[in-house]
């Protein structure tokens, strides 16, 4: 397991800095390694803006978003004991975008105790999505994943829905429904990564931090608990924590759909079950896995930009599919 | 010739009985062996220190009504206790509070005098060990993976294991007989394997008290005696205290030096075996018409279904 995990490393570590390279050459005004060569060295300002404005802040939402769902899923796959479980699924994601538009319908731009409305609206009604939709799926205190995942869905199209009527309501603009429910990096910049990366720091400390705690969760409650772990706030802060993700995710980027399923659990098949390990490569692979699902949104059509979820649901669903049909 | 060979078989049938009888009633080997068992039991009530676990009136259940009520005994260091009765007469139950895992639960609970509701769980958990009622478990952890996890309580958070962690699961595992298993997954492995993966997950913990629910379900009869035979070792070489919910009356018999019936969520009877296996305890617990025998190894009393079978004309 040591040599596979090192292996992995090695190979996401490769994927990482191509990919960066790449995202950063890439764009619309044509450029080359020398050009970047000559940045970094030389400090040339003719390029300063391209390189770190748009294509280097662009990488890192991408990393960052990518991380954030990932871990998300990781952490609901564990929670659920299911495979199929992730941040759209369980209606997170989708519930967070109606959240955050609803605050632009409203007209909301304030900051509350530093954190803007928009993420605090994306963060609650995806909060109240999931528990809604944790509490249909169980009867008795018996818990059905079917259900789980049927009513997921089920109130995953309801929000999407009420998020389009709410902005033709209010722009009428095809573009702004795209981006809530699609997905896109094509508005990033430095600001959102700093909304973003300290919701994502703080949950993965507190993940990793409690990573032993979700291996025990898997042998059940009850041994779980004989085991030392607490469970029931275990299970509390994990909920919160996948939420907070997912959500802060959404709130920058849209609903990009189906990182935070496949990611976790391809990490799951080629390292094994352990959390604590489990948790940082779905970080790093969902980050990368974003950054080269951008890239292809940016230069499938290029000059147009694709949504990035329709790259990654391409990708996806059929691995959904797949997944399924595994478990029959 | 087939009449004859029946005829044959049930002369060889008269004999065998006539044989044992005389070896129970005659033959002083039978005494013997009953002297040398007590003897075993003094010997073992000898070593007997301490209270260790003391259950005062305790009622609790899953939500608002009480599932157990009025519950109250005591387990002594290095004692095996096996707690008995029908489905659904709050065996499980019982196990699941005694652990602190119950939220509506009155009455005391007291390990080493230390009242549970005081510990956390990191502590309890170093008090006991549980062992849950196996169901072919499908997770994808390994073997040692699973075992390692009874060392986390004696982990920091982000520790990894250490050597001498390492030490005790390879220990635990022969133990258990579990070595031949390194680097399965639980999900392909036997009940029976499953059982004492779980058991040797639990020894791991190091702790003092072990609890065991249903050890023995299902398990075919070899993995039954098997499951039981490590239990005994673990009390006789570790000396830890047992208690484990049964179903099977004939296994628990042996091992156990107390049973508690339970019937309707209350105790019915408690006490050694000997004295507590009658024909009218078991009637009032389970219901059940039951002949009460010797058992001719142990010389312990043994149950014997009567079932009402059709006459055949």
């Amino acid at each position: 397991m040591k040599s596979k995990r090192f292996k992995l490393l090695l190979i996401l570590v490769v994927l990482f800095f191509s990919g960066l390279l790449f995202s950063l050459l890439e764009g619309p005004v044509p450029t080359n390694l020398q050009d970047l060569w000559d940045f970094i060295i030389h400090h040339d300002e003719t390029y300063s803006t391209i390189f770190v404005n748009l294509r280097l802040s662009r990488v890192v939402l991408a990393f960052l978003v990518g991380a954030s769902l990932s871990l998300s899923g990781a952490i609901l796959q564990g929670y659920f004991q299911n495979p199929m479980a992730g941040p759209f699924v369980v209606g997170v994601s989708s519930g967070a975008s109606l959240g955050a538009v609803l605050s632009i319908y409203l007209g909301l731009n304030m900051q509350v105790l530093g954190f803007s409305l928009q993420s605090i609206f994306a963060f609650a009604s995806g909060f109240i999505l999931v528990s809604f939709v944790y509490l249909l799926s169980q009867r008795k205190g018996i818990f059905k994943v079917e259900t789980l995942l049927l009513t997921g869905i089920a109130a995953g199209a309801l929000t999407s829905a009420l998020t389009s009527f709410f902005i033709f309501l209010k722009s009428e603009s095809f573009e702004q429904a795209v981006f809530w429910l699609l997905g896109s990096f094509a508005l990033s910049d430095w600001n959102q990564i700093t909304t973003v990366f300290p919701y994502f720091l703080f949950c993965f400390i507190i993940a990793q931090w409690l990573a032993k705690d979700m291996n025990l969760l898997v042998l059940g409650d009850d041994v779980a608990q004989s085991l030392g772990c607490s469970v029931s706030q275990v299970r509390k802060i994990f909920l919160t924590i996948s939420t907070l993700l997912a959500a802060s995710a959404v709130s920058v980027s849209g609903i990009i759909g189906f990182v935070g399923l496949i990611v976790p659990h391809w990490i799951r098949i080629l390292i094994g079950p352990d959390h604590r390990h489990l948790f940082f490569f779905s970080c790093l692979a969902g980050g990368i896995f974003l950054i080269y699902s951008d890239l292809l949104a940016r230069t499938l059509l290029f000059p147009t930009e694709l949504p990035i979820g329709i790259i990654t649901a391409g990708i996806g669903a059929p691995f959904f599919i797949y997944l399924l049909n595994q478990r029959r | 010739m087939g009449l004859e060979f029946h005829k044959f078989q049930k002369n060889y049938e008269s004999l065998i009985l006539l044989y044992y009888t005389t070896l129970f009633v005659i033959k002083p080997k039978g005494i013997l062996t009953n002297k040398i068992f007590s003897a075993k039991n003094e010997a073992l009530n000898g070593e007997i220190k301490m209270t260790i676990l003391e259950v005062n009136n305790l009622s609790a259940g899953y939500e608002k009504d009480h599932v157990i009520r009025n519950i109250t005994f005591s387990l002594k260091e290095g004692e095996f206790v096996s707690i008995l009765g029908r489905n659904g007469s709050g065996k499980s139950t019982l196990i699941k509070a005694l652990q602190g895992h119950l939220k509506n639960v009155s009455g005391k609970i007291k390990i080493d005098g230390q009242d549970i509701i005081s510990l956390k769980p990191r502590q309890l958990a170093k008090k006991i060990a549980y062992v849950p009622q196996i169901f072919n478990f499908s997770f994808e952890f390994g073997v040692e993976e699973v075992v390692l996890m009874g060392r986390y309580i004696h982990q920091g958070r982000l520790g990894s294991s250490s050597s001498v962690d390492l030490e005790i699961i390879e220990e635990v595992m022969n133990l258990t007989q579990i070595s031949h298993l390194k680097g399965k997954r639980i999900a392909h492995l036997s009940g029976g394997e499953q059982q004492r993966v779980f058991i040797a997950r639990a020894l791991a913990q190091d702790t003092p008290l072990l609890f065991l629910d249903e050890p023995s379900s299902h398990l075919d009869i070899s993995y039954q005696i098997e499951i039981y035979q490590i239990l005994k070792e673990l009390q006789s070489q570790k000396g830890k205290t047992i208690l484990a919910t049964e179903h099977n009356i004939n296994l628990a018999i042996p091992y156990s030096q107390k049973l508690l019936f339970l019937k309707n969520g209350r105790i019915h009877s408690q006490g050694p075996p000997e004295k507590l296996i009658t024909k009218k305890n078991i009637k009032s617990v389970f219901k059940a018409e039951v002949e009460i025998r010797k058992n001719l190894h142990s010389m312990l009393p043994e149950i014997s279904l009567n079932p009402k079978l059709p006459e055949i004309k």
